[in-house]
């Protein structure tokens, strides 16, 4: 909604709403994709990393694993670890890349063009992608757990709210990128690559204690990373990076600066995209 | 067929992969990707190694041993170069033929003389370039990096592997294009395919930790081969049933795999001239 006119925060909610069952619905249209949701996270990375843990297994148990991150459970490890791999790659492709997906159709000016805020556009696709993400990541869960034996502790309810934190971190880090998505214009390989480096980084594929150093440090500064931990720590007995307490506050701490700043820099881009007539240039 | 005509052909393979060329270099930011992934992808694989190896001396003589070597960097940054090279060789015919459809400009090359290898496999060419240098990256970042130590020797001999893999993978991604064509459909085919040669062919393990019945089909696919028999090569770790058995086993393997993808192209050709599909999409 252009600066000065009053938000009516109902019709705006209404509005998400309507957006996440329109992408919703178009995803539904497509099994196939649906399925690549589940299957595509297991033969690409989940697979090939179970394999290679295996190679490093010594009379079946991971007791190098055990070293560095605490817990010998190397399937539990990794498909939490593909949870929030999942959150992440939400915020990039789903909530972000999808303005590239509307530029490319033509669609992005005239939809901009409607009452609705472009903020709610991000808001809408937000709930459809995290509604998607989690219904894939707890297929993949239950998979874990019943084809390759992950032991998921009941005590994982412990996490779920850090998982509802770092929900809306997700929806800060898809205004910034896609702040960043609409002035770059051909965004496929910086969305690709800071993806899989948001999510290295997170320690989703490995424990982030084998980080070097400087790499470490960028990797406390990710609300995923506490989030993973915690969920970790509560499903599998894993070492906590940081204390509970310093996580958990991390975590409050995100969310806020995260949605923030995302929120601003998107309002920024928005605004000069508008002054200089860009939106339907790609 | 007349001298005349084959020099016409070679020349048209040429132009074709002038073209393909052309278009790579009109988008610069691919020269990111193709820098990018070759290095970040596999480093992912090290450091989780380095988690599952947790400094253990046990867990490190257990991958030792199962794989023939202690270079870890080496074993992962092999594997996931020979899947880059596979996924460009998989994505690159097909969606060039495709591509071709969706423009519009499909049936009117198949309207001109040249022969149809040259539609199939020109655009092939150009990304020769790429793979020469994805693996000439790989090798740099083994070598400064981890402290690989590749003789000239072990080097030609990783070339004659990559070049005795070239009918294989080349014919693979020419029956590829074909059945692509026929379907209309590239990227969940690509995915299924690279899905089944990433769990089945060692990208990031050794084929033989696969239970016996997952072995079995790995002996099947030409990057298994591909991969093992760099890693020989270059790591001198064990090779899948003997080094002169591979490559032996890759080279049949390509050149059943490319007369089966000239067969099934001239059919899936006749099959979109009969009923006119080639400018449907």
């Amino acid at each position: 909604m252009p600066s000065g006119t009053r938000v009516d925060s109902g019709a705006e909610l209404r509005a998400a709403w309507a957006i996440a069952r329109k992408e919703l619905r178009v995803a539904l249209r497509y099994p196939m994709n649906a399925v690549n949701e589940v299957l595509q996270p297991l033969y690409q990375f989940l697979l090939p990393s179970l394999l290679l843990g295996a190679t490093f297994l010594v009379g079946g148990r991971a007791i190098g694993l055990e070293a560095s991150a605490g817990t010998n459970d190397l399937v539990g490890f990794l498909f939490l670890g593909m949870l929030v791999g999942g959150l992440v790659s939400t915020a990039f492709w789903e909530i972000a890349f999808s303005f590239k997906r509307e530029m490319d159709a033509g669609t992005l000016e005239p939809a901009w063009l409607t009452p609705t805020s472009p903020r709610t556009f991000v808001l809408g696709r937000a709930i459809s992608g995290l509604a998607i993400s989690a219904s894939a990541s707890l297929i993949l869960l239950v998979l874990g757990i019943l084809v390759f034996g992950a032991s998921i502790s009941p005590g994982v309810v412990l996490a779920i709210p850090a998982l509802a934190l770092v929900g809306f971190s997700v929806l800060g880090i898809g205004y910034l990128v896609a702040a960043a998505v609409l002035l770059i214009r051909e965004p496929n390989f910086f969305v690709d690559a800071t993806s899989f480096l948001f999510s290295m980084a997170s320690g989703v594929m490995f424990p982030v204690l084998v980080l070097p150093l400087f790499v470490r440090w960028v990797a406390y500064l990710l609300p995923s990373t506490y989030a993973l931990d915690l969920l970790r720590v509560h499903a599998i007995g894993s070492r906590p990076l940081v204390p509970l307490w310093i996580e958990w506050v991390a975590l409050v701490v995100f969310a806020g600066v995260t949605l923030w700043g995302g929120l601003r820099a998107f309002g920024w881009t928005e605004h000069r995209m508008r002054v200089r007539g860009a939106l339907g240039q790609h | 067929m007349t001298a005349l005509a084959i020099s016409a052909d070679l020349r048209a393979f040429g132009a074709a992969g002038m073209k393909e060329w052309r278009l790579l270099r009109r988008y610069p930011s691919m020269f990111l990707g193709f820098l990018f992934w070759p290095i970040v992808l596999p480093l992912a694989y090290v450091l989780q190694a380095r988690g599952f190896a947790g400094d253990s001396p046990a867990a490190l003589d257990a991958f030792a041993a199962r794989t023939g070597t202690t270079e870890i960097a080496g074993f992962l940054f092999l594997g996931w170069a020979a899947y880059m090279w596979i996924s460009m060789i998989l994505w690159g015919p097909g969606t060039a033929l495709r591509t071709e459809q969706i423009r519009g400009s499909l049936e009117a090359l198949f309207l001109t003389p040249v022969s149809r290898l040259v539609i199939l496999f020109g655009p092939l060419v150009s990304q020769v370039i790429w793979a020469l240098w994805m693996f000439g990256i790989v090798g740099g970042v083994l070598v400064v990096f981890f402290g690989v130590s590749i003789s000239p020797l072990e080097a030609v001999r990783a070339a004659g592997v990559i070049l005795v893999a070239v009918p294989a993978l080349y014919g693979l991604g020419a029956l590829f294009a074909a059945v692509v064509l026929r379907f209309g459909e590239v990227h969940a085919m690509v995915q299924g395919v690279r899905g089944v040669f990433t769990v089945f062919c060692g990208m990031s393990f050794p084929i033989v930790i696969l239970p016996d019945w997952a072995h079995r089909v790995a002996l099947t696919l030409p990057p298994t081969y591909l991969i093992g028999d760099l890693r020989t090569a270059l790591l001198g770790s064990t090779s899948i049933v003997g080094q002169v058995a591979d490559l032996a086993i890759l080279l049949a393997l390509g050149i059943c795999i490319s007369a089966a993808a000239i067969i099934v192209f001239r059919r899936t050709e006749r099959h979109a001239r009969r009923g006119g599909s080639l400018a449907q999409y």
